[in-house]
């Protein structure tokens, strides 16, 4: 009898401790709160949840008050990080300054693996984090509708209006507020444009290769490239002749070779290569070749977004006088002035109960002292124009104000996600010389279908 | 009887429920989600829409898949071939009675212990480097041109290498488990008979090695279809032909890549389930191929 108390007792331990381990560990949010979306479309939220929150607005220094208020926040950042130290900087600002508490989630850069289940199943959360593009097209049944909240605030005067209209045009509403504005094309060590006598940034082909003729002549290596980004710069320099919308219609249905103008980028690559334009090495392992512009002080120019000048300087432990111009326009073609340009931006989920003061504490990270904190710290183009690009990201918010149409990823090449990696490797192997001409490429291209 | 028939389903129903929760629900699901056209992977049925064996025929069409089985097929075959011959070697040398035994089994064991991203960092950005790789490096010390480990060519077989290095560490204790179970005087009475080490590694240790080999082949089927770090490492930024995989075609099929943001779930579930099957069918073939219970020892 005592051994069958005994072992009855070992099985419950077991099974308690088993329905234990299968808990959470943070508080639920009780099953009302945590309303499915369905139930709070994004189109009536505002309406029904903002006055609320507004009510609560009352404080003597304009700031609106939100004590008691809890905003639970799941950033794409790892703790630590220099952005990641920022947002928790603001939050506690915010927090005094409003009374408003915010739980910050660190849930690092695979937040897109996880957050459409999260926020399927109602889990608490007020505020994510991860690409535009995936908060526009894929969550956009999640996030909550900022159209009205932005325009009360004025946001378009504090924000890039490129990445506004873009997420407005796929989502049907502004669903996110830009954190950290991407753009692309080709940076540049100014030093060794100075010191080759060249001043203004090359706008044509034929000028960008007399750049890097003259480059070549004063002893430096004109472009470094990495394999990670050999479609980018192929991609860029295609878009130049056939615009995107082609670039994506040929990606998907083929006919390669019976578009002169593929034939023709690729030449261009291959008399670049011929020329002995792109850096010892090139196409390297990423991040070998971009490191050679720190490392060796030779090699001048990438093409690549932004971020490219903090990974160099960080990787090389240099301090590169960085600059950068838009990929230049060829003789004929259809598209000269786009750059590509991308974000990682905040939304606020649709059945967050407290969206007005998400709404306050996203404008608070993302415009005036803590934007610019963000940017300085980070090496990033600040969220909020009216900010200061550090030195490093010279350029580019003047590229980005000139961008009214951004640029996709690859420029419409990674539209056909089964051949993606395809063109990829054939695209590495255009520079690795392996194509004696161009119709020879755009072949290669057609046989992938 | 029935007092103990009562303790057994105590104990046994946290495991058994735990079991139908954790795993057959999920195996369960993802079946049946194969059938399916569905966009995210955790979808409400209300949002899937029933598209017959769609999903298949769309991934055995596609080119990115058809690829990553190529690669998965070579890694499975030459990478298994080195691997265990490499592994039943140092097994077999390990065993031999050598000096400093625990030393060199700690050694090649090694890279098992080490975490694969920093392995395979290691191996990108100090082996296989171009400029100050150690492969080059050695070439350039005997008046060799350096080789482009990382180019197009080379990739998959640099990949496929510092893979094999990782992997044979683990491959090698079970077979020396395995050689350590038989019995030491059927050594002694063939070493009586006049056999020589070759023949007693034929006659005596492959023959009894047969159900750890069995073992072996089933973990590296395993270990092959659920490669994916390797490659994505391999192939930083964005996935490349060289280096897919099915697991990451699978990945990039239900989470949509750089710059991608179309998802097929269903589609990602057919990869599993086909994945699986494999596992399954190479389970039976070695079964069928490699009977263990004709010996007793």
């Amino acid at each position: 009898m005592k051994k069958k108390i005994v072992s009855l007792l070992l099985a419950s331990v077991m099974a308690v401790s088993l329905l234990a381990g299968c808990g959470k560990t943070e508080t639920p949010a009780p099953a009302e709160e945590a309303a499915p979306a369905e139930e709070a479309p994004a189109e009536e939220a505002p309406e029904a949840e903002a006055p609320a929150a507004e009510e609560e607005a009352a404080s003597t220094d304009g700031a609106a008050d939100y004590s008691g208020v809890e905003l639970t926040f799941w950033s794409m950042w790892s703790a630590g990080e220099p952005q990641a130290v920022v947002i928790e900087e603001a939050a506690k600002a915010f927090s005094e300054k409003t009374g408003a508490t915010i739980n910050i989630e660190w849930k690092g850069r695979d937040i897109n693996t996880i957050i459409q289940t999260a926020l399927e199943s109602g889990e608490k959360i007020d505020i994510f984090e991860d690409d535009y593009s995936r908060i526009a097209k894929i969550y956009k049944d999640f996030c909550y509708d900022l159209t009205d909240m932005a325009a009360a605030a004025g946001y378009d005067a504090q924000s890039f209006k490129c990445f506004n209209d873009v997420a407005t045009n796929w989502a049907g509403f502004l669903p996110c507020v830009t954190e950290q504005p991407q753009v692309g094309g080709i940076f540049y060590n100014k030093d060794i444009f100075d010191d080759c006598g060249i001043t203004t940034p090359p706008a044509t082909w034929e000028e960008f290769l007399a750049a890097c003729q003259t480059m070549v002549d004063k002893g430096y290596q004109p472009l470094a490239l990495d394999s990670a980004y050999a479609d980018f710069t192929f991609g860029y320099h295609l878009d130049r002749y056939l615009g995107e919308a082609a670039i994506s219609e040929l990606a998907m249905n083929g006919g390669w070779s019976e578009n002169e103008n593929v034939a023709k980028a690729a030449q261009d690559i291959i008399d670049f290569i011929a020329a002995g334009y792109l850096a010892e090495g090139a196409p390297e392992e990423y991040p070998s070749s971009q490191n050679k512009i720190g490392l060796t002080g030779k090699v001048a120019m990438i093409v690549c977004a932004n971020y490219v000048c903090a990974e160099v300087n960080n990787n090389s432990g240099t301090e590169i006088n960085w600059s950068m111009f838009n990929y230049p326009s060829v003789e004929g073609g259809a598209d000269t002035s786009n750059s590509y340009a991308g974000a990682n931006s905040l939304a606020i989920s649709s059945y967050s109960e407290n969206p007005q003061a998400a709404f306050d504490f996203l404008l608070f990270l993302t415009s005036g002292e803590f934007d610019q904190k963000m940017a300085d710290s980070a090496s990033q183009i600040p969220a909020d124009p009216r900010n200061t690009a550090p030195a490093i990201m010279s350029g580019t918010v003047e590229a980005l104000q000139a961008t009214s149409n951004p640029l996709s990823w690859n420029m419409g090449l990674n539209d056909n996600s089964d051949l993606k990696a395809s063109f990829k490797d054939l695209i590495i192997q255009l520079y690795e010389g392996k194509f004696a001409t161009g119709e020879d490429f755009a072949a290669a291209m057609d046989a992938l279908y | 009887m029935k007092k103990n028939k009562m303790l057994i389903i105590c104990f046994i129903l946290p495991c058994l429920i735990t079991l139908l929760i954790m795993y057959l629900y999920p195996v369960g699901r993802t079946v049946l989600m194969s059938f399916f056209s569905i966009e995210s992977v955790t979808a409400g049925m209300s949002d899937w829409s029933f598209n017959g064996f769609g999903n298949y025929a769309k991934i055995f069409n596609s080119p990115a898949f058809k690829t990553s089985m190529w690669n998965m097929l070579r890694i499975w075959l030459v990478g298994g071939v080195f691997t265990l011959s490499l592994a039943l070697l140092f097994a077999v040398i390990l065993t031999s009675g050598i000096r400093f035994k625990k030393f060199f089994r700690a050694a090649i064991y090694l890279p098992n212990v080490i975490s694969a991203v920093a392995l395979a960092t290691m191996w990108i950005q100090y082996v296989f480097n171009n400029d100050y790789g150690m492969l080059n490096k050695m070439l350039k010390m005997v008046g060799l041109e350096g080789v482009k480990w990382l180019g197009t060519d080379m990739k998959f077989w640099a990949m496929l290498f510092a893979f094999i290095f990782g992997a044979v560490g683990y491959y090698m204790l079970i077979f020396i488990s395995g050689i350590e179970r038989i019995p030491a005087d059927l050594y002694e009475a063939a070493t009586i008979d006049g056999a020589n080490k070759v023949q007693q590694f034929l006659k005596i240790t492959m023959p009894l090695l047969k159900g750890i080999t069995k073992t072996n082949v089933t973990f590296w089927s395993v270990h092959t279809t659920t490669f994916f770090l390797w490659s994505k490492m391999f192939s930083p930024v964005d996935t490349e032909a060289t280096t897919i995989v099915p697991v990451v075609y699978l990945y990039d099929t239900v989470f949509g890549g750089k710059g991608v943001t179309t998802r097929d779930a269903g589609a990602g579930a057919a990869v599993g389930v086909v994945l699986a099957l494999i596992i399954i069918v190479i389970y039976f073939i070695m079964n069928k191929l490699l009977k263990d219970d004709d010996l007793e020892f």
